[in-house]
């Protein structure tokens, strides 16, 4: 007996890997004739975190969602960020940055975190003027990440929760470690004078 | 950056239409030589003929088997070096709860869809991450162990140490381990176990404490692992080996065919189940899973004389004497000349129950050598067993004593008794059993020198 949790878990399975083959079609298409077709794949794989995010936010709802610790290296989470936005960004006019100041080893899900950075770096850039930057440092023991814009920042505070917001709430409370456990603050008038998302991770 | 365009690919899936993508995606990134698995013994034959550089294999590869079973058997037979890059690709975010978990993990991992640039990223990352670790495998391939621990330390306190941090522990701790330092690996598992709670680590604290003999210790660890972690099934390996050396012998076969039948094309783990199974006294699951075994693993050279003897030794208990000494005379001369002593004694005490008049004169033959040499238990059941059915009880009776005075007396306590009792003999079984007591005390007793 299948659970609707399987059901829609196969469905994603199947879907992004539809989504594989779209990309790498387009990837061997510019191979072949020196195309340039980045923002198509851009949102290739925009759609598919789409759908991963949608299967996250189930499980979270279920209360059935994990965090898998693993050690990452947060310089290498970083880069892999910026090779995902930046060039997108940059199209819009929109100059990202990377601030990250952790050498060691952090313990925290990388899928998990990875996909709630580049949602983040995502919004940010909706409501940026001209500028986003992911900052990580240490503090103490805890891995901090923050997403900071030129915008004009949250119309309120707490700003209301949509999906996202929730589904990144939820994602920094399932990291616990030695009796801590993660959280989200949003702020304004950060670094760059507008939104401020920042994920505190034990 | 490193140069692709040298590098050969091995691209495993068993979808045509994402093979093709796979294959597109490494071409972009630079690839030349690109070639194809679609299958599970597919993908073992091309990398035993021609070890690739790199291997993008997908998680899911049909016919009930995964990649990381694949990745497993590999490491199982060592047919991956250290140099060749292994890369998981995976449609599933829950792959990342299994590398959370387990012990045995790929290179990285890859979630699709991704991207060549992303590809080529995790890729450099990984060819650092090896040069980074170069001189230390060397040494510990080579099993330099101390050497390999003297590169470690000082990795472990370099600068440029400090993005692999865990990854040096975790080698630190299993090096450890592997060169027979139990006390000190589980030292550093646990030291690991206080930065965050890795199913892994706490395992290899229960294998370490295994080794030291600490049984009871070594369970409770382990069942917080397979209890948290039900899907990291070298756990219930684990456990299922502690619960065989505390003569639980049920547990031991209940946990292990519970996991035997979620990953059924596991062989090593149906040998086990085998084991479990035999000592369980469950002669009829013992023989069905040898049986298995020796006709579905087809790896080649996966079945070893070890596998034959089991095979033989499980007809044997059920009462099948015709069939073991089938398997045992099926066993080219040339083979047989080339085993251990060990070997060769089981070997022998198994042809002796099976067709004493074949056996015997072996047996015999060997007789003054396993008066004295010291053997593993196993080996030492089938002495005991044919020595009391040629009624050489002298040579039955040393080596009861042997096995009732070592670490595996739990484990083969009900086995002997029963042999014991088959030849009328339980009287003789317990004198064996109190003179060894006695020697135990007198020797708790005895003044330190």
């Amino acid at each position: 007996m299948y659970d609707l949790l399987d059901i829609l878990a196969s469905g994603v399975h199947d879907a992004k890997n539809q989504l594989f083959v779209a990309e790498s079609l387009i990837a061997s298409a510019e191979l072949e004739r020196g195309l340039d077709m980045g923002e198509a794949r851009y949102a290739v794989e925009a759609a598919a975190e789409r759908l991963s995010r949608t299967l996250t936010a189930y499980r979270l709802l279920r209360q059935g969602e994990q965090a898998s610790i693993c050690p990452v290296i947060v310089g290498d989470l970083c880069a892999e960020i910026a090779l995902a936005q930046q060039r997108h960004l940059a199209i819009n006019h929109i100059r990202f940055d990377i601030d990250c100041r952790i050498i060691d080893e952090c313990l925290f899900d990388r899928d998990l975190v990875a996909d709630m950075l580049n949602n983040a770096v995502q919004n940010a850039a909706r409501f940026a003027r001209s500028a986003v930057r992911l900052s990580a440092w240490l503090d103490g023991e805890t891995t901090v990440f923050r997403v900071d814009d030129d915008g004009p920042g949250y119309a309120s505070l707490p700003p209301p929760f949509g999906i996202g917001l929730m589904v990144a709430e939820r994602l920094a409370m399932i990291h616990r470690r030695q009796g801590r456990q993660g959280q989200l603050h949003l702020s304004n008038g950060g670094q760059l004078g507008g939104a401020c998302f920042e994920v505190r991770l034990p | 950056m490193a140069d692709f365009s040298k590098k050969r690919f091995l691209v495993i899936d068993d979808q045509p239409l994402a093979r093709d993508a796979l294959r597109s995606i490494a071409q972009t990134v630079g690839a030349f030589a690109v070639e194809f698995a679609a299958n599970y013994q597919d993908a073992i034959y091309r990398i035993r003929n021609n070890i690739p550089d790199i291997i993008l294999c997908d998680y899911v590869l049909g016919d009930g088997r995964s990649g990381q079973q694949l990745l497993e058997e590999l490491r199982r037979f060592n047919l991956l070096p250290d140099e060749c890059i292994f890369m998981m690709v995976t449609g599933e975010q829950s792959y990342e709860q299994v590398v959370a978990a387990v012990e045995l993990v790929p290179d990285d991992y890859i979630i699709k869809p991704f991207s060549p640039e992303k590809l080529l990223f995790r890729l450099e990352r990984i060819i650092a991450k090896k040069n980074f670790f170069a001189a230390y495998y060397k040494e510990k391939r080579q099993q330099e162990y101390a050497r390999a621990l003297a590169i470690l330390e000082a990795q472990h306190n370099s600068e440029a140490g400090r993005p692999y941090r865990f990854e040096i522990l975790r080698q630190q701790a299993e090096v450890l381990l592997v060169s027979g330092d139990a006390e000190s690996a589980e030292a550093s598992y646990r030291n690991i176990l206080e930065n965050y709670d890795f199913p892994w680590a706490r395992a290899g604290v229960a294998r370490s404490l295994h080794k030291q003999n600490r049984l009871t210790e070594a369970r409770e660890e382990i069942e917080r692992v397979v209890s948290s972690t039900p899907h990291f099934f070298d756990a219930v390996d684990i456990k299922a080996g502690i619960c065989m050396d505390q003569g639980e012998h049920a547990e031991a076969q209940k946990v292990l065919d519970e996991v035997a039948k979620k990953t059924p094309r596991n062989y090593l783990r149906k040998r086990l189940l085998a084991e479990a199974a035999t000592l369980n006294g469950d002669i009829e699951t013992a023989r069905a899973t040898m049986a298995d075994v020796v006709a579905n693993d087809t790896m080649p050279g996966a079945i070893s004389a070890e596998d034959r003897l089991n095979m033989a030794r499980s007809h044997i208990n059920g009462n099948d004497k015709i069939s073991a000494e089938k398997i045992l005379v099926g066993l080219r001369d040339s083979e047989v000349q080339n085993f251990d002593l060990a070997t060769q004694a089981s070997f022998a005490a198994l042809l002796a129950i099976s067709s004493p008049g074949r056996g015997k004169p072996r047996f015999t033959g060997l007789r003054p050598a396993l008066m004295v040499t010291e053997i593993p238990a196993t080996v030492r059941l089938d002495i005991m067993r044919a020595a009391l059915g040629l009624g050489d009880n002298e040579l039955a009776d040393k080596q009861t004593e042997h096995l009732m005075a070592g670490e595996d007396a739990k484990k083969t306590f009900s086995a002997v008794r029963t042999q014991y009792a088959l030849h009328g003999r339980e009287r003789d079984f317990r004198e064996i059993q109190r003179q060894v007591a006695l020697k135990r005390i007198h020797h708790d007793d005895a003044p330190a020198a």
